[in-house]
């Protein structure tokens, strides 16, 4: 749990400054002395090791090129607990179910660095021939065990962990030869933390965006990406948007210049569409007007975030139109997920399968594109007036500074963040589904929301709760975590039975 | 009926808050008192809260597929700690991968767990389940004392 790490050592205040040189090297050396195989990570020698990889293996070429070729690459998640069924995992994942971009997910217990736990259940999972963890333990097998699932298949590689404890992970992930590295300051402060503060999440991930930023002087560009599904339950696009806007600033002040967004699809296909439009355009917005000109934001679209159908052929059909909303969005790279969704964690042949469906989608929706219809431009500019207010806002309370505008906004509740685990979040904004199946707010807690803009958002839920004749209360918001996941008899009876 | 003490939470490194904080607004919604511990909540946490709430029910929640490590131990936690009767539910999507649900919940009540409960259980389940097996305590500590 996190109450249990250390304490962050640093005295120096928080700002969004880049980490000093210096300062840098020291943080490093302590951190690296955490574990034993923290000794394995030569920055040199893993930096000769990506030079030689061929660029087809690099993901940051491989996103450039999607976005100049106007492709949607497919990438799964994947970890299990031992080297060899992850090696396993991954071959399947990259032969049967054609995946552009390979993962390798992180067990939960490596995620909140607790290394002796992950240790005792790698060798149970050892013990008993199958995987005990809900990921692959990447500290404990260290830098060079973990270059074996790089050398394995001949596609690029990112971790995914989600962790707001990721200074470890990061080191021994990159220095293995993953040219991706999936997290970033607010996001996963938010949704995989209880305790943890802003700030110190911030800490954290400063020095991720300074480690990738070290990389890059040396002559290596990683793909560094915002995990912006957040809680995964009905996150409104215009809340995803404002944290991937700040966590780009937060990355780029550390000197990153790659820089993945990521948004969760609310399954309203011009609600997704609008927002990956909006997001890529925001984030470029306010990345040049603090002086960033070249930062390279590619979007990847995520599959439904919440939760899923238990019935395998409903789940069949939200992988498949997942695909057809990256395509018809626009998005670089999809991360999928399978009709195993629903009870836990996919064998790779399921994975496998999810990722074939998706791709044949993103095939079939590869030249349809939404530019011009009215709803849709509707939708980005009721987008775009959510976010600018609340950003803004953000930057005002930092005096111009991204990391303490961000704190402060936190505790203002100016940024609120739906069903978080972390007390430090207010916790007050509730979206629920409308009548037309768009996300909308029911609840904007203390967010500064332009008040007609909130008419419009209630006006909507109003006339669902009409609809179904129920009250416009909680219990919508409540309803709309489960609508997904409802059976399809509930969700769509027949016309004909009365 | 109720008015029973009641502790819940995500057990382990385990942060899916969403279900169980519906599941504790359900229960408190029946009558029942609820000391909601929230996401990544440790075994130990579980116990000390109905130590010191005298609560009559713990019910343990899990999603990541972890639950089977975290879970482990955990009866004789209680009955170290002294709580020997308490009720102890469990439920999520307890294990790593799709197994056949006989097999899962057998695992779980030979560990100690008065019920084990699959993914997609309705609130008003484990509603009805608490209100009967507290009914049944009732009836049991009633013929105790003729």
């Amino acid at each position: 749990m996190d109450t249990t790490l250390p304490p962050d050592r640093s005295t120096t205040p928080l700002s969004a400054a880049q980490i000093p040189e210096d300062e840098f090297r020291v943080m490093r050396r302590e951190n690296l002395a955490r574990w034993p195989t923290g000794a394995e990570v030569d920055i040199d020698e893993a930096v000769a090791f990506h030079k030689s990889m061929p660029p087809h293996k690099q993901l940051a070429w491989v996103m450039r090129q999607a976005v100049a070729q106007k492709k949607c690459l497919t990438q799964p998640r994947g970890g299990v607990a031992t080297i060899e069924m992850q090696k396993d995992l991954m071959r399947v994942l990259d032969q049967d179910g054609l995946a552009d971009i390979l993962p390798t997910t992180t067990d939960s217990y490596t995620r909140n660095e607790q290394f002796s736990a992950a240790q005792k259940g790698l060798e149970e999972s050892q013990k008993a021939g199958r995987s005990m963890l809900n990921g692959y333990p990447m500290v404990n097998y260290g830098v060079r065990r973990s270059r074996e699932l790089i050398e394995c298949v001949d596609k690029p590689a990112i971790v995914l962990s989600g962790t707001a404890h990721p200074k470890l992970t990061a080191e021994i992930g990159l220095a293995a030869g993953f040219s991706g590295y999936l997290g970033s300051a607010i996001a996963y402060t938010v949704s995989y933390t209880k305790d943890l503060s802003i700030e110190l999440g911030i800490r954290n991930h400063q020095y991720l965006d300074r480690l990738a930023a070290l990389y890059a002087e040396k002559g290596v560009e990683l793909h560094r990406r915002h995990p912006g599904f957040l809680t995964g339950t009905n996150i409104p696009p215009s809340i995803a948007i404002v944290t991937c806007v700040l966590d780009a600033l937060l990355a780029a002040n550390q000197g990153v210049r790659h820089y993945g967004l990521e948004l969760g699809q609310t399954l309203h296909m011009v609600q997704d569409a609008a927002a990956i439009q909006v997001c890529r355009e925001l984030c470029q917005e306010y990345l040049v007007a603090q002086g960033f000109n070249n930062v390279f934001t590619p979007v990847t679209s995520l599959h439904w975030m919440g939760a899923w159908p238990q019935d395998e052929a409903q789940c069949a059909a939200l992988v498949c139109y997942g695909g057809t909303l990256a395509a018809v969005g626009g998005a670089a790279n999809v991360t999928t997920k399978s009709t195993h969704e629903a009870i836990g964690i996919p064998t790779a042949k399921v994975n496998a399968e999810g990722l074939r469906m998706t791709r044949m989608a993103v095939y079939l929706a590869r030249h349809i594109r939404l530019d011009g219809f009215d709803e849709f431009e509707r939708e980005k500019e009721l987008i775009r007036r959510e976010v600018r207010p609340i950003v803004n806002k953000t930057l005002e309370m930092g005096d111009g500074d991204v990391a303490i505008g961000a704190v402060r906004a936190f505790e203002a509740g100016v940024i609120d963040i739906p069903w978080s685990p972390n007390r430090h979040v207010r916790g007050k904004v509730m979206p629920a589904r409308d009548a037309d199946g768009y996300l909308r707010y029911f609840e904007k807690g203390d967010m500064p929301i332009p008040d007609d803009v909130m008419d419009f958002h209630t006006e909507s839920l109003r006339r669902r709760a009409e609809q179904e004749n129920v009250p416009l209360s909680l219990d919508l918001a409540v309803q709309s975590v489960f609508d997904i996941a409802e059976p399809l008899k509930r969700l769509q009876p027949s016309p004909l039975v009365v | 009926m109720t008015g029973e003490t009641l502790i819940t939470g995500v057990i382990g490194s385990d942060t899916h808050i969403v279900g169980n904080r519906i599941l504790s607004m359900a229960l408190e919604k029946a009558g029942f008192s609820v000391i909601a511990l929230g996401a990544l909540t440790p075994a130990d946490d579980f116990i000390k809260a109905a130590i010191e709430t005298d609560a009559d029910a713990i019910l343990v929640s899990s999603l990541y597929g972890q639950g089977e490590l975290d879970c482990q131990g955990f009866r004789d936690l209680c009955i170290e700690a002294g709580l020997n009767e308490i009720l102890l539910y469990v439920g999520g999507n307890l294990v790593v991968g799709k197994h056949p649900w006989p097999g899962v919940e057998r695992r779980f009540l030979d560990m100690g767990f008065d019920r084990a409960f699959p993914p997609a259980t309705r609130t008003d389940d484990v509603v009805e389940a608490l209100t009967r097996d507290f009914e049944a305590r009732r009836g049991r500590a009633g013929k105790a004392e003729p």
